[in-house]
């Protein structure tokens, strides 16, 4: 299992091969746990219940991931993000905001080499996003953040913003082109990757 | 630029009704501006993501998703459907993802963090880091050795790790810390290697609002130290510290 591909994985998960998934679990879980565990602000009942749904719709998924439409693990968070925002909006409708709380990072003792240098990796990666994001103004950092992290919708935000929803539309566009534009800048133009 | 054009954010956010999604994606294929545009903006939106702060797995969630799943769910039996899949895309695929179970390379490494998140690099210091890295024979890297460091005086909480970390004949400096108080205006916290009584600037960093701190370093050939040292200095690109120190190799 450790030698498949992750879309290998998928197409097993489709003949049902229970260590398929338990494989993705074992490569994704800590991605997919520290992201609902942000965006539960904390709360380690839902982000259980987060993580039991991504893997739940894993393995009941009926269309197979389409590797001509990105990568997997963007495949992955997406679907990630969508149940996650699902959860948060049914609870919404109960409850105010609760203070943004996160446990502190783990340190990291004796880890494998590989597991140090994607922490790594991920961390310089969420440094750029940072620092990016401290380039947009304060309606647009406020945008990102109600719209990725809280899960309300562009309408909802145009209420809560007092502003008609073609604004909202607008600074989103906006918003989205500087942040590319702001991790794009003083490479050059080169452009890794794909 | 036509008012279509003005779907593409809803549409990478995926807020448009299904209506107007397929509306959207019939104009997509016609539109040389929106197709340009699409890709850069829809993997800038999916690297938000990553921001994020990565925490342990309790051990016991693995059994806890499993039995969700295989005890609420009877296996159902569902059409084999086999993908006709690009080969340079598996090929991709296999090349990120099968390295990070075979011992990493630094090169392949740059390549993993890359292919994360497909983002673009900015931070000079890191892309030259990278650059370095890819530019080099794929070896295996190791970990020559791993410290710990401990703060103390205005940083007391702090904490942090240092990893030295080398290919072939390079060796970088992998430092990361965690609970440090934010810094002021210009103030930044440097980073000194000691050895025997001299100190060799290493680069500055200001933490996150999180008080989490990275930096890496390349060695200069040939050079080892003793101790790492931090300081808190009024200013950044100070050759000998004029701040306190707060940190440190213990
Ligand atoms: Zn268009």
């Amino acid at each position: 299992m450790k030698s498949k591909t992750d879309e290998e994985l998928m197409e097993l998960i489709v003949q049902n091969h229970r260590q398929a998934l338990e494989e993705l679990y074992d490569r994704y879980v800590k991605l997919i746990y520290s992201f609902s565990l942000k965006i539960s602000k904390g709360n380690t009942d839902k982000t259980k219940e987060i993580v039991q749904l991504v893997f739940l719709r894993l393995w009941t998924t009926k269309s197979t991931y389409n590797p001509a439409k990105g990568q997997f693990v963007n495949w992955l968070l997406t679907i990630t993000r969508n149940i996650a925002i699902d959860l948060i909006r049914k609870e919404q409708k109960h409850k105010g905001t609760i203070p943004f709380e996160l446990d502190e990072m783990q340190q990291i003792q004796d880890q494998q080499l590989e597991d140090v240098l994607q922490q790594v990796s991920r961390n310089l990666v969420k440094q750029q996003i940072q620092e990016a994001k401290r380039h947009l103004s304060e309606p647009q950092q406020r945008l990102i953040n109600l719209l990725y992290w809280e899960g309300y919708s562009l309408s909802e935000i145009a209420e809560l913003e007092k502003k008609p929803l073609g604004t909202i539309k607008s600074r989103l566009h906006q918003t989205l082109k500087k942040l590319r534009n702001y991790f794009s800048k003083e490479t050059g133009g080169a452009r890794h990757g794909k | 630029m036509e008012n279509k054009c003005e779907n593409l954010s809803l549409y990478i956010i995926d807020e448009l009704t299904a209506r107007e999604k397929e509306q959207y994606e019939r104009h997509l294929r016609m539109c040389a501006h929106c197709q340009h545009e699409l890709e850069s903006l829809q993997e800038t939106w999916q690297s938000l993501f990553y921001e994020i702060e990565e925490v342990d797995v309790p051990e016991t969630l693995k059994a806890e998703v499993m039995d969700f799943i295989f005890e609420k769910n009877e296996p159902v039996q569902r059409e084999h459907k086999v993908e006709t899949t690009k080969k340079s895309l598996i090929e991709r695929f296999k090349f990120i993802f099968k390295k990070q179970f075979s011992p990493l390379s630094t090169g392949v490494a740059a390549v993993l963090i890359i292919g994360l998140a497909g983002l673009y690099w900015h931070n000079l210091h890191l892309k030259d880091t990278i650059t370095a890295l890819e530019n080099e024979a794929v070896g295996p890297v190791q970990i020559v050795s791993t410290y710990a460091l401990k703060g103390q005086g205005l940083a007391a909480s702090a904490n942090g790790n240092a990893y030295l970390l080398q290919e072939g004949s390079d060796i970088s400096l992998v430092i990361e810390l965690n609970n440090m108080p934010g810094t002021k205006d210009k103030e930044v916290y440097q980073v000194w290697l000691l050895k025997n009584g001299t100190r060799q600037n290493a680069g500055t960093l200001k933490p996150d609002q999180n008080g989490n701190g990275l930096i890496t370093y390349r060695l200069p050939p040939a050079h080892s130290f003793d101790d790492i040292g931090i300081t808190l200095e009024p200013n950044p690109n100070n050759t000998q510290p004029q701040g306190v120190k707060v940190m440190g190799t213990f």
